[in-house]
């Protein structure tokens, strides 16, 4: 693999650079072993930023000048267009922050390093296998997986004990039954029970799924297929029940992406909005004074594994990039930055669930105060969302799933219509990349 | 009677331009509601044109939490090497495009169009390669210079537009009289092209103050970034963004432009007066 | 404004080049030094910094190329355009893109007339219009989508706020996730987005039809409209012609707004093609495929300018 790598980069860089070649050729890579390594961070609230600044600063100060690190800032929106230019241009971050859902590209193209040879002994114990799972692919691990973010209810409280519905637990959630019939007893007047917000509708879909014992994404003889049977569509067909027949869902909401539904919530428009973990605090920041709101688990199936509690995650991770020179320095400041404490206040920052066992038990993340205790009591319920991994996922997922799941979930196609869409023009999709 | 139709017309016109101000401007008052609104203010169903409790909360947290003030004095510098050398460069070529049939000429007209029509993001990558082999990664040198080849086929193909508009008499007089080429380049030709020039410039700098990719992934420094780049960094994941600071550096990108505008608009009055009774 | 007028002044016409020194002077390609000397240096760096990527991005057409260096790329001739041909989900985003660019090219000429003559006149307070007429234009894209975003909210958006207190509508409307409105709702955003830089120009062009002319044909008891149609809109033509074959090309490239704005959605009713190509070479790094269709376009929107742009350069020497 490595001559061909050499080949392949050569002869695209000689057929690209026609005009490079002519005039000034003779540059090569920047970078390389002087200089600063460069980290990216995704790091979005202010108190995120602010943490991860001052790590960077502890380190440079504890380290010598040819370890130094360099905090760069990205952002969520287009790290992905910025990776692949960076990547394919060969000038890339040494460090980069990133989500493991995007990295299976990355790392099937040849950019990541695999860490397996260089994780420290320490941190591959402090993270536990599930979680190592949601970052090891096409036969390596491509990052460290350190915050996880799990979608929870966020409830009106008021309008919950109105209703009289009993207030469920981590060790006791709603089961999926139990949850429409709260929310129809929380459907009153102009009050709907719950607000799916559906911008975004294929991770939710796909991960909810394993709730009832389904993946959407199996493996089969070696490759991954589709498939959308009972188990993986129940939560799916839930949701357009609730829309459509029992109408306590509202169906505007579809439209809307997470952040939308917040201004219906707040004036008791919706009681329930299914958001992910870190919404918590754009609802803590925003809510009017006054309003009280209670984060929940997510209803259970019955008769799954994991008391049908388990879902899909896609965690975010820091990852090394192949040219790299000083590898053995990026896992440092990796384990470093993934240090127990450390990754508790990175968590904290950026409202998530850390990855590790100790950060875990961090007493500033233990405390009931805004839901966090009920985030951390789920964080042994997550598992690798089915489509990390899977080539292909992203074209399916824009081509095929969202405006099939959107033509589903408006009412506009039926339930086997939605699955002939899924499956078969979505296998055929994944077929082109599993040649 | 015609006093009558006179003033009815103006005041016709006066309310058509309203409409068409309220429909264009409206945003920038939005934009200014928002960042003077409070968190909570943002979160509710019940809009409101003004905000209730103002504060400027959400112009301080923007500058505390990036560095927007650096970030502005980049992309000012950046845009307006740009519009500079862009112009420089358009007019002669634009003239010369129109005033000589030429093969050159053709291919070059042509050329303009196509490379306006290929999905950009085909040669980013490639254009991305050739920067690095001149080391021009992580320089505002370098910045430039792709905005300069970004905007120079707009440039010169709005700029042969204004060049057609300008009588060749003029040229031809000014021939008569004496002047050699160049003269009659720079005291005839070029005063006719002002408000074309100024909006060229205009347009330059704009394009090149709003542009965010290619500032994206050629600066590295943080201390290097252009305002553009900076504002995304108030967006997170899922789209949802952190309005209040977002819309305070939001203004505070959007006025130098404006400003940029407000000076500029007068030149955008024409040339001919001034050049042809000099000349 | 201007009285003085220049005596030579008629309507404009391609003029032949200036006259030369009775020395016959070198020509290569139909071009004497003179003219090298002022087309070279905006075609140095064209040729190095946009022909060269240009054509290698062309060339990417006719290979497999994907992201990644664990792929070799090879020729594959025309294998994508041939298909290109069966992708229907390409063609009805192609359909969506023409849709899109006509109606926001068509709407942006015409109001932006509108506006520059309107800023052309004498009014009061005219630097101050003319410098809120280009408000869109100083903000950055990714702002404009987000806060159109809030402006077409369902349910805290100011549109819907506005209309029900005038009590044109009774119910929330879905702006951007219904159907049949989220198309039109974002080709107003994009004509917002582009007026401003399509009335600059024309205002621009409006500035060089001789005045005299205008008075003339006043006092010969033209009419406003005679005297558009027969002073104003010659003179202006080129201009016209300029701007709007570009914003047809842009709009027709543009997808950075509608992006922020649905992402394509609803169940794909905004997915304009470069969105499709963009997608097909960022996100699934299939880059030859896109290539191809990025080939398919400029060959599709050629065609379409040449024939509109060939029709108004005859009725030029009528």
């Amino acid at each position: 693999m490595r001559r061909r790598d050499f080949l392949t980069t050569t002869a695209a860089a000689a057929a690209a650079t026609g005009a490079t070649t002519l005039l000034g050729g003779c540059g090569s890579g920047s970078g390389g072993d002087s200089g600063p390594l460069d980290y990216l961070s995704l790091a979005w609230q202010k108190e995120s930023i602010e943490v991860n600044k001052a790590l960077v600063a502890e380190w440079n100060k504890a380290n010598p000048r040819s370890a130094q690190v360099r905090y760069v800032q990205g952002s969520w929106d287009n790290v992905h267009d910025q990776l692949l230019t960076s990547f394919e241009g060969g000038a890339a971050p040494d460090v980069i922050h990133d989500e493991a859902n995007d990295l299976t590209d990355f790392a099937h193209g040849g950019y990541l390093a695999d860490l397996r040879g260089l994780l420290p002994a320490s941190l591959k114990k402090q993270i536990p296998d599930a979680s190592w799972d949601m970052a090891s692919f096409a036969g390596g691990v491509y990052g460290v997986p350190f915050l996880q973010e799990p979608r929870v209810l966020i409830a009106n409280r008021e309008l919950l004990e109105k209703s009289g519905a009993r207030t469920p637990t981590a060790q006791h959630p709603w089961s999926w039954a139990e949850f429409e019939d709260v929310a129809r007893e929380l459907t009153r007047g102009r009050t709907y029970g719950v607000a799916w917000s559906m911008k975004e509708p294929v991770n939710q879909s796909v991960n909810l799924a394993l709730t009832t014992g389904g993946a959407v994404f199996h493996r089969e003889g070696g490759k991954n297929v589709i498939r959308f049977d009972r188990a993986d569509s129940h939560v799916v067909e839930l949701i357009h029940r609730q829309v459509h027949k029992d109408r306590t869902a509202a169906r505007s909401a579809l439209g809307m992406a997470g952040s939308d539904t917040l201004p219906g919530f707040f004036a008791g428009r919706y009681a329930i909005v299914p958001l992910n973990f870190s919404f918590r605090q754009q609802v803590e920041q925003q809510a009017p004074d006054g309003f009280e709101w209670v984060t929940l688990p997510m209803p259970a199936g019955s008769g799954a594994p994991g008391g049908g509690q388990l879902q899909g995650v896609s965690p975010q991770t820091l990852s090394i990039s192949q040219d790299t020179k000083r590898k053995k320095t990026a896992m440092a400041f990796i384990a470093f930055m993934t240090r127990p404490r450390h990754m508790a206040r990175l968590a904290e920052g950026d409202w998530l669930v850390p990855t590790g066992r100790d950060a875990l038990r961090e007493p500033a993340l233990n405390t009931a105060e805004h839901g966090w205790s009920t985030g951390l009591r789920i964080a042994s319920d997550l598992r690798a969302s089915p489509v990390l991994g899977v080539r292909g996922y992203p074209e399916w997922k824009d081509k095929v799933a969202t405006p099939a799941l959107q033509e589903y979930y408006g009412g506009s196609i039926s339930l086997s219509a939605l699955r002939d869409k899924l499956v078969e023009d979505g296998n055929r999709i994944l077929a082109r990349y599993q040649r | 009677m015609n006093r009558t139709r006179g003033a009815l017309a103006r005041t016709g016109q006066y309310l058509a331009l309203v409409c068409y101000l309220v429909f264009l401007a409206f945003p920038l008052f939005w934009l200014l509601s928002t960042a003077l609104k409070s968190p909570q203010e943002l979160g509710s169903v019940d809009p409101s044109w003004l905000p209730r409790h103002p504060s400027l909360d959400s112009f301080s947290a923007a500058f505390e939490q990036q560095p927007l003030a650096r970030s502005a004095l980049n992309s000012l510098i950046v845009a307006g090497c740009a519009a500079a050398v862009s112009v420089a460069v358009a007019v002669p070529a634009a003239y010369a495009m129109v005033r000589y049939r030429s093969p050159v000429s053709k291919a070059a007209t042509g050329w303009i169009l196509v490379s306006q029509m290929f999905p950009f993001v085909l040669v980013i990558i490639p254009l991305f390669m050739v920067l690095k082999g001149f080391h021009l990664i992580n320089s505002l040198t370098g910045l430039v210079l792709v905005y300069v080849v970004w905007n120079l086929p707009f440039a010169l193909w709005m700029l042969q537009g204004y060049v057609r508009a300008v009588p060749a008499s003029l040229e031809e007089a000014a021939a008569i009289d004496g002047c050699g080429r160049f003269r009659t380049l720079v005291s005839v030709v070029f005063p006719l092209l002002t408000p074309g020039l100024v909006a060229t410039v205009m347009f330059s700098f704009v394009t090149a103050w709003n542009e965010f990719f290619f500032a994206l992934v050629l600066l590295k420094s943080p201390e290097k970034q252009t305002m553009s780049v900076i504002l995304t960094h108030f967006i997170g994941a899922e789209g949802a963004a952190d309005l209040g600071p977002l819309a305070a550096a939001a203004v505070m990108a959007t006025l130098p432009s404006l400003l940029f505008f407000a000076l500029l608009q007068r030149r955008l009055v024409s040339g001919i007066m001034s050049g042809a009774v000099k000349g | 404004m201007s009285t003085t007028a220049p005596a030579t002044a008629k309507p404009p016409h391609r003029g032949t080049p200036p006259p030369r020194s009775p020395a016959a002077r070198k020509q290569a390609l139909g071009l004497d030094r003179d003219a090298w000397f002022l087309l070279l240096p905006a075609l140095l760096p064209i040729l190095l910094l946009s022909a060269g990527p240009l054509l290698y991005g062309v060339s990417l057409a006719f290979t497999d190329a994907q992201s990644g260096r664990t792929e070799v790329t090879k020729f594959i001739g025309a294998d994508n355009l041939v298909d290109l041909r069966f992708d229907s989900l390409f063609w009805s985003s192609f359909k969506i893109g023409l849709v899109w660019a006509v109606c926001v090219t068509a709407l942006q000429f015409v109001l932006a007339l509108g506006l520059a003559v309107l800023l052309n006149q004498n009014l009061r307070f005219r630097w101050l219009a003319r410098t809120l007429a280009l408000v869109p234009w100083a903000m950055p894209e990714v702002v404009i989508g987000i806060m159109w975003r809030l402006v077409y909210h369902q349910d805290a958006g100011i549109l819907n706020a506005t209309l029900s207190d005038l009590h044109l509508i009774s119910e929330n409307v879905d702006w951007l996730a219904g159907v049949s409105l989220a198309l039109p709702a974002v080709i107003v955003v994009g004509v917002w987005a582009g007026m401003p830089q399509t009335t600059v120009m024309l205002l621009a062009g409006l500035q060089n039809v001789p005045h005299e002319l205008h008075e003339a044909a006043a006092i010969d008891g033209a009419g406003v409209w005679r005297r558009f149609t027969k002073v104003t809109w010659p003179a202006l033509k080129p201009v016209v012609l300029s701007i709007t074959a570009l914003n047809f090309i842009w709009n027709f490239n543009s997808f950075g707004l509608v992006y922020v704005l649905t992402g394509g959605g609803p169940g794909g009713a905004t997915r304009l093609p470069m969105l499709f190509a963009y997608e097909e070479a960022f996100r699934y790094g299939q880059f030859g495929y896109a290539a191809a269709m990025g080939l398919v376009m400029v060959a599709v929107i050629a065609v379409l300018l040449t024939i509109f742009l060939r029709n108004r350069l005859k009725g030029d020497d009528r």
